[in-house]
């Protein structure tokens, strides 16, 4: 047997190694690199020979046949089992809100580049305000988006003919986004937001107000009041943080505000760049966390559960 | 950045209630972290006058006599060896809380108690560290008496019914003007829509001046300094104002020179540094300072204030003596040149530095301190040299100024033409002219009014201001965004997103059939991927991760649900399928016309319980039903793996097709898989292209045929070692060439020892023109059970 005489040849080799202490001193060093070669070279010989003589034991299955031979037919598991994530009955539910509202959806990519995550929005190279977002970087460069604001670029050139056949852009992004930080209850390095991006000849801030409190107006089934903070991104202006009144299926009072949001009007810079003339069209842009309303909604107290894969918390959706 | 009200309102008159006011700030300036309300922090807190001061035998204690402005005098005992006879001193009454414990847990209440067994002792005399000022344990404070008399409250002398603002730095960003209390003031005032003026800046008179060899302006784009030579001693005894400040803005007094340009920085916005003159000289080996700015040399060292020793790296400033660095710019002084106790002579530093490359020094050092944080805003260099200038004015009792220096600069002058209509356009608002006007007015731009045209220049403490946007900012927030009046704009209708309806349907089939949805990391650890066979390499590598498990961006969906099948059979769930819909990448898969790694979508499943059963046909009947449901036809073929698909078993696996085209593969672990993931076998897994499964989606739906005459059932068993699609394929072709009406339900497999498998079929036909007769019946099963 092959692993059998590989198994002795390594016992044999420990042997050999033993007589280090016979070897003069100078040499030592030497002798016991050159055995170790070996011996590493014996181990992953013996691994893939274990793995080879365990695969060797493997019957072949009739791939094309709906059950196994003696085997009951298969059958699903019970309705009451299955379960959709949380986070993703909460982003199609945003989905269809938006498109209800008119929005069309594209979805972000998972891995992108430094243009697209900071040049393409307006923000300077080298710029400190870059460091706010704690991006992840790979050795080429790329850049696991940390906002959905990521594809602003990629949605007005891909749309730029709507506003050539005299229609608006209309657009929402939602995706997953990551931030290079600690896991605790309240944050995660991985996350979901949901962009939106509209442009035409004559929208003006108080349209986008006037869309944001429609849309959780829609979401939360109720009247809303809306509040206001001044904000800073290279990539609107000018910016804000946009506040709903804290509904009152979420225990609301009112005067009672939560923060919901960044938006701003998009920087001329951020639409010349994708090749829409700032001084014809402008437009709005906001961006806002998944997770936070599936948390609200639900009362959850740790974001850690959503990525934690524990059937006894998705069980339960 | 903690701002106190009561220092805000030396600069603007607030005529409205805190209560508004932190509205307005919070909606049209700044979001307020937190309100810290210290009107009664200082509560029941005197001044005191020392009357009798004698020390206790054997001990460090006095025992003193004080006069607390009522008519007897008080007892109290105190350590401190500056107690004496005359002073006024803190006298924190009994039933007051030591302002340093305040905000603990179990907030430190005064009492009277008796000291060594025999002495009353009423109260405690403080030391700045129990009024939160400093950390100083060594003495109590001592107060001027030109300020105070005994009984005055503390709070009343030193303003201490304050409310403390905490500002989100994040959100002023491109505001380095508000990091200064005059700069946040004038903000306050356009608030309140009322005008600002700012004090007129303190001009050099005809000093003597040195230069400065700035290597180059675009890293130092301003430097200016004062040289300021003893003359006297400045009497730092008495508790001030400004200590008080100092220690809201979370920065302990220490030292006369020290504390005045800390204060100036909290006031202004703007940082200076205080070098020892002499030590400056010493260092250079030069009779006059010869001060230089210029970058780091790669490998050069610099000792730091906090006894720290950094290597610098070439994009580090440093300011040198004789080119010999002595403080790392806009970060951190040189310990060479610290000032202390014996200092006499000093250079105030104040000058502006490129943000750029202070980020960089931020981030390679890991230094965040007050000033660095207002430099990596980027400071204009209007102020450095009246700054520098109040600072000697600050500290005309012990010196007074010898030389300046100043390198200059070229002022930017930041014009914008705009009209009404422009911003009305863009806020949605009808804002008049002279509402306009008045908003900027009241921060001090520079407003010329020609008919609906304003040309507005901005102050040279807004470098941020260029483009019209930047104005119409200002307008709509200082009069607030809240008066804005939310619209709807003319709706359209949207287009369906394909991949994200699909998703939706996969995930309402599959959680309908009792799979559970779940997300993973999109990153891996290297370990996952080794145990899965795949190739590390044609990952991509996170280089900064925060941890070695997330390394990798994962090739496959199912390496990672293997590890979560895991957790869940640990937690004693027995028999469940989990899903999840999402991305990966492999470097061999190359870029796209961005030039950005192409991602793949994918729907991946795996099957478990706790038997060695192969799960295999149950995973399968989820893609055949689910491919139903999209109106796809999946087939199941020979397993042609490819190399990120190492971990599945070949003799147990197959590649999924739709037509000619694989868009994936389903099949069981290999065994030693099974082990690294220390799963039971007979797991079944599989990975499907999302692409693959939006493009062949479809509407299209075929009507089953029905026969309006008899349907007949019967069973059939078929002994073979063929394949099983081969005998079903044989039997729908033949069912079919007698044109029936036909379904074909299998119903078992049974394979006794050694001998071929028995396939076992339930059939309903029926004849679409006629009643089939017994004979006829009798020929086709006879025909059926040929096949074998």
């Amino acid at each position: 047997m092959e692993l059998e005489k590989l198994k002795s040849e390594l016992k044999a080799l420990n042997a050999e190694y033993a007589k280090i202490k016979t070897i003069p001193a100078e040499k030592r060093a030497e002798f016991g690199r050159e055995m170790n070669a070996k011996k590493t070279a014996l181990m992953k010989a013996i691994a893939e020979a274990e793995a080879a003589a365990l695969e060797s034991e493997v019957e072949p299955l009739d791939i094309t046949a709906p059950t196994a031979p003696n085997q009951k037919m298969p059958a699903f598991l019970p309705s009451e089992q299955g379960s959709k994530h949380p986070l993703m009955t909460e982003l199609d539910r945003v989905i269809e809100i938006y498109q209800m509202m008119g929005f069309d959806v594209v979805e972000p990519r998972q891995l992108d580049d430094e243009f697209h995550m900071f040049d393409s929005l307006n923000f300077s190279k080298g710029h400190p305000a870059r460091d706010g977002y704690d991006t992840f970087r790979t050795e080429e460069g790329y850049i696991p988006p940390a906002h959905t604001s990521t594809m602003q670029h990629r949605v007005l050139k891909a749309y730029k003919k709507n506003l050539e056949e005299g229609k608006n852009i209309a657009v929402v992004v939602p995706g997953r986004v990551f931030r290079n930080e600690d896991v605790d209850a309240t944050h995660e390095h991985t996350f979901y937001q949901c962009e939106g991006v509209y442009v035409s000849k004559d929208c003006t801030l108080g349209n986008m107000l006037g869309i944001l409190r429609e849309f959780f107006e829609k979401y939360y089934e109720q009247k809303l009041d809306i509040s206001t903070q001044p904000g800073y991104f290279p990539f609107t202006e000018p910016s804000l943080e946009f506040k709903i009144e804290k509904p009152k299926t979420l225990g609301g009072k009112k005067g009672e505000f939560i923060e919901m949001l960044g938006c701003g009007m998009i920087h001329p810079n951020v639409l010349k760049m994708a090749g829409i003339d700032p001084t014809v069209y402008h437009g709005f842009a906001w961006g806002g966390g998944i997770d936070r309303l599936v948390m609200l909604r639900y009362g959850l107290k740790d974001v850690r559960y959503f990525e934690s894969g524990k059937l006894n918390f998705l069980k339960e959706f | 950045m903690k701002i106190s009200l009561n220092w805000l309102k030396k600069y603007v008159d607030i005529n409205v209630d805190n209560a508004a006011l932190e509205k307005l700030i919070d909606s049209r300036l700044v979001e307020i972290e937190e309100i810290i309300d210290e009107s009664k922090k200082y509560d029941n807190i005197f001044v005191v006058k020392v009357v009798e001061c004698e020390a206790i035998p054997d001990t460090h204690l006095h025992l003193c006599q004080i006069d607390t402005g009522a008519k007897e005098l008080t007892q109290v005992v105190c350590g401190a060896p500056n107690v004496h006879a005359g002073m006024l001193a803190a006298w924190i009454a009994p039933g007051a809380i030591v302002p340093q414990s305040v905000h603990e847990d179990a907030p430190f209440v005064i009492g009277k108690r008796k000291m060594l067994g025999k002495y009353d002792s009423c109260g405690m005399l403080a030391g700045a560290d129990e009024l939160d000022f400093t950390t100083d344990h060594s003495t109590i404070v001592e107060i001027d008496p030109e300020i105070a008399k005994p009984g005055d409250k503390l709070a009343d002398i030193f303003e201490l019914d304050d409310v403390v603002l905490d500002i989100e730095n994040k959100s002023l960003t491109h505001r380095p003007d508000c990091f200064g209390v005059i700069g946040f003031a004038r903000e306050v005032a356009g608030v309140l829509n009322q005008k600002f003026v700012s004090k007129p800046a303190i001009e050099a008179a005809d000093y003597k001046k040195i230069d400065a060899k700035i290597a180059d302006q675009a890293i130092c784009p301003r430097y200016s300094a004062v040289v300021l030579k003893k003359h006297g001693e400045i009497k730092k005894k008495y508790l001030s104002y400004q200590d008080n400040l100092l220690a809201k803005a979370g920065m302990r007094p220490v030292d006369p020179i020290v504390d005045a340009t800390n204060y100036l920085m909290l006031l202004t916005g703007q940082p200076l540094h205080a070098f020892d003159y002499d030590k400056f000289l010493a260092v250079g080996g030069t009779t006059e300072p010869k001060v230089g700015v210029r970058l780091a040399k790669k490998g050069e060292k610099l000792v730091l204030l906090d006894d720290t020793e950094i290597e610098l790296i070439d994009t580090d400033i440093v300011i040198t003596s004789n080119d010999v660095p002595v403080a790392l710019a806009g970060a951190m002084g040189g310990k060479s040149t610290m000032i202390d106790e014996n200092t006499k002579n000093v250079i105030i530093e104040s000058a502006t530095f490129s943000l750029f490359n202070l980020r960089k020094t931020q981030m390679a050092h890991g230094i965040f301190s007050e000033a660095i944080t207002r430099f990596t805003k980027g400071q204009p260099a209007y102020q450095t040299l009246s700054v520098a200038l109040e600072c000697a004015d600050m500290l005309k009792d012990g010196f007074e100024i010898s030389e300046i220096i100043d390198s200059g600069y070229t002022p930017e002058e930041n014009v914008v033409k705009i009209t009404t209509d422009e911003i009305n356009e863009l806020l949605g608002t009808d804002y008049p002219l002279e509402r306009i006007a008045k908003t900027l007015d009241n921060v001090e731009f520079g407003i010329k009014a020609d008919g609906k045209t304003l040309t507005v220049t901005a102050p040279a403490w807004r470098t941020d201001i260029h483009i019209k946007e930047d104005i119409i900012e200002e307008v709509g927030r200082l009069n607030g965004y809240d008066n804005i009046a939310p619209v709807l704009p003319a709706h359209a209708t949207a287009e369906k997103n394909k991949m994200v309806a699909t998703k939706s349907q996969i995930r309402n089939f599959l959680s309908l059939t009792g799979a559970n949805e779940v997300l993973t990391y999109t990153f891996v650890h290297g370990d996952l991927l080794e145990k899965a066979g795949q190739d590390v390499k044609n990952s991509y590598r996170l280089v900064n991760s925060i941890s070695p498990d997330l390394q990798y961006l994962r090739q496959q969906i199912v390496p990672s649900l293997l590890v979560k099948a895991y957790d869940n059979l640990k937690a004693k769930h027995q028999s469940f399928a989990l899903y999840e819909m999402n991305q990966t990448f492999s470097r061999s898969t190359g870029v796209d016309e961005d030039n950005v790694p192409i991602a793949n979508n994918n729907l991946a499943m795996v099957v478990v319980d706790n038997t060695e059963e192969t799960k295999y046909y149950l995973a399968k009947k989820y893609v055949e039903e689910l491919g139903k449901k999209l109106g796809i036809k999946f087939e199941f073929k020979k397993f042609v793996p490819v190399p990120k698909e190492a971990f599945y078993e070949p003799k147990r696996s197959a590649s999924i097709y739709i037509g000619d085209k694989i868009v994936g593969c389903i099949g069981e672990m290999k065994y030693s898989v099974l082990n690294k993931f220390k799963l039971p076998r007979g797991v079944a897994a599989f990975e499907i292209s999302l692409e693959a499964l939006t493009e062949f989606a479809t509407l299209k739906k075929s009507a089953p045929e029905i026969s309006d005459y008899p349907t007949v059932s019967r069973d059939i068993t078929i002994t073979t070692d063929k394949p099983y699609e081969e005998i079903f394929e044989k039997l729908q072709a033949k069912l079919t060439a007698r044109d029936l009406v036909f379904k074909i339900t299998p119903t078992s497999i049974y394979r006794a020892d050694g001998k071929a498998p028995s396939l076992s079929f339930h059939l309903d036909f029926a004849d679409k023109n006629k009643t089939l007769d017994a004979s006829e019946i009798l020929d086709i099963m006879s025909e059926l059970e040929k096949i074998a």
